[in-house]
């Protein structure tokens, strides 16, 4: 076989996961680790140009691209801190299964990035939908199975409508070429905007957008936790929205309609699920919620058309699988030391858990985008790019987008608000008396999630500095669109120093004037029982219970929403109708046949 | 000359099976493997070898066009490798399977039969032979389907006979007519004289073919015997019946006589578009209803024959391609998925998905190998249902047919639901078994592994440089159609 660095790349982490099928756990853990780290040296490589295309049998199968440079620095860097994380701490009856599927998934995502082809770009795409399917299996929970089988449904679905929309934009490109980068289709007739949707539906399947994203918040809860923070919240985000990138930048040529759509349904993600997320009784779903919500974010970002906003929806994306890896990983150690991501009955963690508790509220700031972390900058990088383009726009327009700007502002605003909820119901308030022997989590764990966290404040601080000049911009470069000029007044480390000046000040203050008096809580002359603790899940059944609001709730809760349940009750009834015709009397079946033969007959 | 073989070592099997087996079952299961094997290598051999000419026997030193003629070419190698295969590995299952039910010689007698009757029907070059042959098949499947001797067993023998009869006479009828016009049985005659007479003659001998055989195949609406007659069978016999049966005796014919000898008229093709679409679609809507296990498979029969004949009715090269592709894989995985129910069955009693459970504890090998069947037949890379998907599907769109590429996605899509519900409920729910009414034995599992193994191997017939000496062989001899008799006329 030809040395190939960009081969080696789906190589290795392949090879890692077939072998350990047979070895045992603990070198079974270092295969993958050892897998990882020397894709990272073969990335280096490649970034140092040594990055010729593949070809198989004279096709090009592999080849090098900015984009796909860029998505598979992430994917290996993400997969590489997870991993680091789960070392130690997956379920042991799982164990073994989980780190053959785990570089298994590495390599078939890498696959995706890394194809030139469309054949090979579709197996690897259903590959790693397979293997989310396997890890979804692995649940432990009572609705792992179901929900495992649902998301396949979505993911497997869909990838059979991306089958199909590739093959038609192939047709009307009436090439014999079959490299993605060669496809370029105009949306000039229907066949290509049926293409368009189906390419739409299976990125939006893949990166959970609305409404395909049913499967994220099931497969969050019922999922492996290291799972749920490795494929929904991170390596599929950067599929998904690597194909929307494709879609906007080198197979269709997008038009405003198109982008005021595609902006609409980001829209719509960002505040249906950020709504759905504030109801959430626990940690995983939540999360899962909020993993939906963002990318409503990177696919207004992407869609938009706008060159700003286009580099604000990757940043927002590397920004997004950073910190909502690190906020399930940080839910992940909770669990693991207390058996339970139910935030009813968490409470008061901080004092017993703190670095983890540090690293949760530091992912909590960046997803609510709270100045200086890395969430903010990338939401600043979107509105900016969409304000500046409806500046742009006839009225009509200009009002449509407006209206998707401002719901969006407003779910970013809600987004911290759960987050609130969700930082005092785990870590703030009463602790439980059953939790007083909580540890720390184990040092693999902090260590990941504090890598993390720093990922997020240097993101967030030196955002122009690294991600964005160094990967970003020249992805976007590659494509032919330039980025203009936009920080504006905001610049974060002026910033940092304001927001430093303050707690510096605050921390005076507070120790120069130091009187706070500890005490028991009393209640009616007595100890407060267990009942009384504040939960904080509770926080916003005001807005749960208001008038219109409330019905939607119940029927989103009756599952009315939700395309899965609805696709699957309406074929049971078809498949009930039809196998009415089928009651095992020969009469009748003979009558089938012959009117078939009549029919026939009367054709000729 | 190799070609008579295929048919007299089965039938002689067959007849030495009934002769030497005494009440023990060991002798009639070492003559059936031996005859099987036997087939098996020269299949191979004979797709390896003859793979570019076309072989001709004449049955008693009668000439061409006078006598019976047996005709091998790649797509006739091809079918034999197929069937061998299936029935090799079903034969290896039944050792338990059957021993289970009753300990008999019987059975493998009308094994041997039913292989006798599917190797004649694909290499003779006679439509009477074909019919003789046809029958032996389907008599030995009428007994087998009723082997179990339950009363549902035997409704749904007697169901299977009514409709199989129905059909023989449509055949029987078109055969009489093209007798009668033509004045020779020989096939390749038959497609040279029909060129010189009334078209009227080939659409309404077409219809009734189209209609006889579509029965076989289990075509819609001429499907309703099929779920029956699949689902009462002994696992391995159902396996037989939806893997090789439908397609030896319905698809096979359908591709021979409508392509070679009645030169594919447009109407017919686009009928099989149609017929396969119903077909897909119904299918696959009637099998994610059901919760009997085997009853859901055969409906998935039905639709995936749908794929094959949609691939067909493209008439283009890569929908044959796809069709003929199709047809080998849902060999592999359909059987597999028979012998997967089979086992459940036995082990647990039941083929209701709602009263599984755990299985994936308790039947390690059955459950990860219905999983790799389950993903084959949903179409899920890397195993072979993807790659003849994705060609019938990129067939389809070539052609312009956009509406019969959708309608393959969509039953694509069903498809997976419905095997993504029988992993599920069946292998991994909730209900906890502990008991096992009777352990799976290592000829199960071996020959479920074998059939898990081909659904990862068969991909491989697509790569660049396999395809050209595996499949595009079979392609060749449908897409020229007029080289069939033409070969043997010696032109």
């Amino acid at each position: 076989m030809v040395y190939n660095n960009l081969l080696l790349l789906i190589f290795i982490p392949l090879a890692a996961g077939i072998i350990n099928i047979i070895l045992p756990r603990v070198i079974a853990k270092l295969s993958a680790v050892v897998s990882l780290c020397i894709n990272f040296y073969l990335i280096y490589l490649v970034y140092l140009g040594d990055n010729a295309p593949f070809a198989f049998f004279d096709t090009l199968i592999l080849s090098f691209s900015q984009m796909g440079f860029f998505s598979l620095i992430f994917i290996q860097l993400l997969s590489f801190i997870i991993l680091f994380f789960s070392l130690k701490g997956v379920e042991s009856s799982i164990e073994k299964m989980f780190f053959i599927l785990y570089p298994l998934t590495v390599a078939f995502c890498n696959g995706v990035v890394l194809s030139n082809h469309v054949f090979s770009f579709l197996i690897f795409w259903g590959l790693s939908g397979l293997t989310l399917y396997l890890f979804g299996l692995l649940g432990k929970t009572k609705e792992a199975p179901k929900t495992a089988k649902k998301t396949f449904i979505i993911i497997g679905g869909s990838d059979a409508l991306l089958i199909m929309g590739f093959v038609i934009i192939w047709l009307l490109k009436g090439t014999t070429s079959w490299s993605i980068f060669e496809l370029k289709t105009a949306l000039d007739n229907p066949a290509s905007i049926i293409a368009l949707t189906f390419l739409l539906i299976a990125a939006f399947a893949k990166a959970g957008g609305f409404p395909f994203h049913t499967w994220v918040p099931d497969f969050a809860l019922d999922a492996p936790i290291e799972s749920a923070a490795f494929l929904p919240a991170s390596l599929d985000k950067l599929l998904g929205i690597y194909l929307l990138t494709l879609m906007v930048t080198i197979l269709f040529e997008i038009g405003l309609l198109v982008n005021m759509i595609i902006i609409s349904l980001g829209t719509l993600t960002v505040i249906t699920a950020v709504m759905m997320a504030m109801n959430q009784h626990n940690g995983k779903k939540l999360l899962g919620y909020h993993a939906v919500s963002q990318v409503g974010y990177m696919i207004m970002g992407i869609g938009s058309g706008s060159a700003l906003a286009f580099a604000g929806g990757l940043f927002h994306l590397v920004n997004h699988t950073i910190y909502k890896s690190d906020l399930f990983l940080t839910l992940g150690s909770v669990e693991k030391q207390t058996k339970t991501a139910e935030l009813d009955n968490l409470g008061g963690l901080g004092k017993k858990m703190p670095i983890t508790f540090v690293m949760a509220l530091i992912g909590a700031l960046s997803i609510s985008g709270i100045p200086p972390f890395n969430g903010f900058f990338s939401k600043w990088m979107i509105y900016q790019g969409l304000i500046e383009k409806a500046a742009l726009l006839q009225p009509v327009y200009q009002l449509w987008l407006l209206v998707c700007i401002i719901l969006a502002v407003f779910g970013s605003a809600l987004t911290l608000a759960s987050f609130m909820k969700f930082l005092h119901a785990i870590y703030l308030g009463r602790r439980p008396k059953i939790y007083d022997d909580v540890k720390e989590a184990p040092i693999n764990q902090w260590l990941a999630t504090s890598a993390l966290s720093l990922l997020c404040i240097g993101f967030g601080i030196f955002a122009l500095r690294f991600p964005l000049s160094k990967i970003i911009f020249p992805a976007i470069e590659s494509n032919g669109i330039i980025v203009p000029e936009f920080l504006g007044l905001y610049i974060p480390q002026l910033i940092v120093m304001l927001f430093l000046i303050g707690f510096i000040v605050g921390m005076g203050i507070y120790l120069f004037t130091k009187k706070v008096r500890y005490d028991e809580v009393y209640l009616g002359g007595s100890e407060p029982l267990e009942k009384f603790r504040v939960a904080g899940t509770e926080f916003y059944n005001e807005i749960r219970n208001m008038k219109p609001l409330k019905t939607i709730y119940d029927m989103a809760e009756k599952k009315y929403f939700d395309i899965y349940e609805m696709g699957s009750k309406s074929t049971f009834a078809l498949s009930r109708v039809l196998q009415k015709g089928h009651p095992g009397q020969l009469q009748l079946y003979i009558l089938y046949i012959i009117i078939g033969l009549l029919v026939f007959i009367a054709l000729i | 000359m190799i070609l008579p073989y295929f048919i007299i070592i089965p039938l002689i099997a067959a007849f030495l099976i009934s002769l030497i087996a005494g009440k023990k079952d060991q002798w009639a299961i070492s003559l059936s493997l031996i005859a099987i094997i036997a087939v098996l290598v020269l299949s191979v051999y004979s797709f390896i070898i003859f793979q570019k000419e076309t072989l001709i026997y004449n049955m008693s030193g009668w000439k061409f066009p006078f006598g019976i003629v047996l005709v091998m070419d790649a797509l006739t190698s091809f079918m034999l490798v197929m069937v061998s295969i299936i029935s090799l590995t079903s034969i290896i299952f039944s050792v338990q399977y059957i021993r289970y039910i009753d300990m008999d010689w019987k059975y493998y007698s009308l094994f041997m039969l039913l292989v006798t009757g599917m190797n004649g029907v694909i290499i003779t070059g006679d439509l009477f032979n074909l019919f003789v042959f046809m029958e032996i098949a389907l008599f030995a499947a009428f007994i087998l389907v009723a082997y179990g001797r339950k009363a549902e067993e035997f409704e749904a023998a007697f169901k299977y006979a009514v409709m199989g009869g129905v059909s023989s006479i449509l055949v029987l009828l078109g055969i009489a007519i093209l007798y009668s016009a033509t004045s020779t049985l020989t096939m390749a005659k038959v497609a040279e004289e029909l060129k010189l007479l009334n078209p009227k003659i080939t659409l309404w001998v077409g219809g009734l073919f189209l209609v006889g055989f579509g029965l076989k195949a289990a075509v819609m609406p001429f499907h309703a015997w099929l779920p029956d007659a699949h689902s009462s069978a002994p696992a391995p016999i159902s396996a037989m019946l939806s893997g090789v049966l439908i397609k030896a005796l319905g698809l096979y014919v359908i591709i021979r006589i409508f392509f070679n000898v009645l030169d594919a008229p447009i109407i017919f093709t686009k009928a099989f578009l149609i017929l396969g679409a119903i077909s897909i679609l119904l299918g696959v809507f009637l099998a994610i209803g059901q919760w009997d296990l085997k009853r859901l498979l055969a409906y998935h029969s039905v639709s995936q024959i749908g794929y094959m004949l949609l691939g067909l009715g493209l008439a283009t090269p890569l929908g044959i391609l796809g069709g003929v592709y199709h047809l080998f894989n849902h060999a592999m995985f359909k059987s597999l998925l028979f012998y997967n129910a089979g086992s459940v069955e036995l082990a647990l009693g039941t083929r209701d998905l709602q009263k599984m459970g755990n299985v994936v504890k308790i039947l390690p090998v059955t459950a990860q190998t219905s999983m790799i069947a389950s993903l084959s037949i949903s179409g899920i890379p890397p195993f072979n249902g993807f790659f003849s998907k994705l060609i019938i599907i990129i067939a389809s769109i070539q052609a312009g047919e956009f509406w019969f590429a959708f309608f393959a996605v969509v039953g694509s899509l069903f498809t997976l639901a419905s095997f993504m519900k029988v992993q599920r409920y069946g292998f991994r729910g909730e209900n906890i078994i502990e008991i096992v009414k009777e352990k799976i034995g290592w000829q199960m599992n071996i020959a479920m592994i074998l059939l898990a193994f081909l659904c990862l191997l068969t991909s491989l017939l697509i790569i660049p440089g396999i395809k050209e000496v595996t499949l595009d062989p079979v392609v060749n001899v449908i897409v020229q159609k007029a080289q069939y008799f033409n070969l043997m006329t010696g032109r």
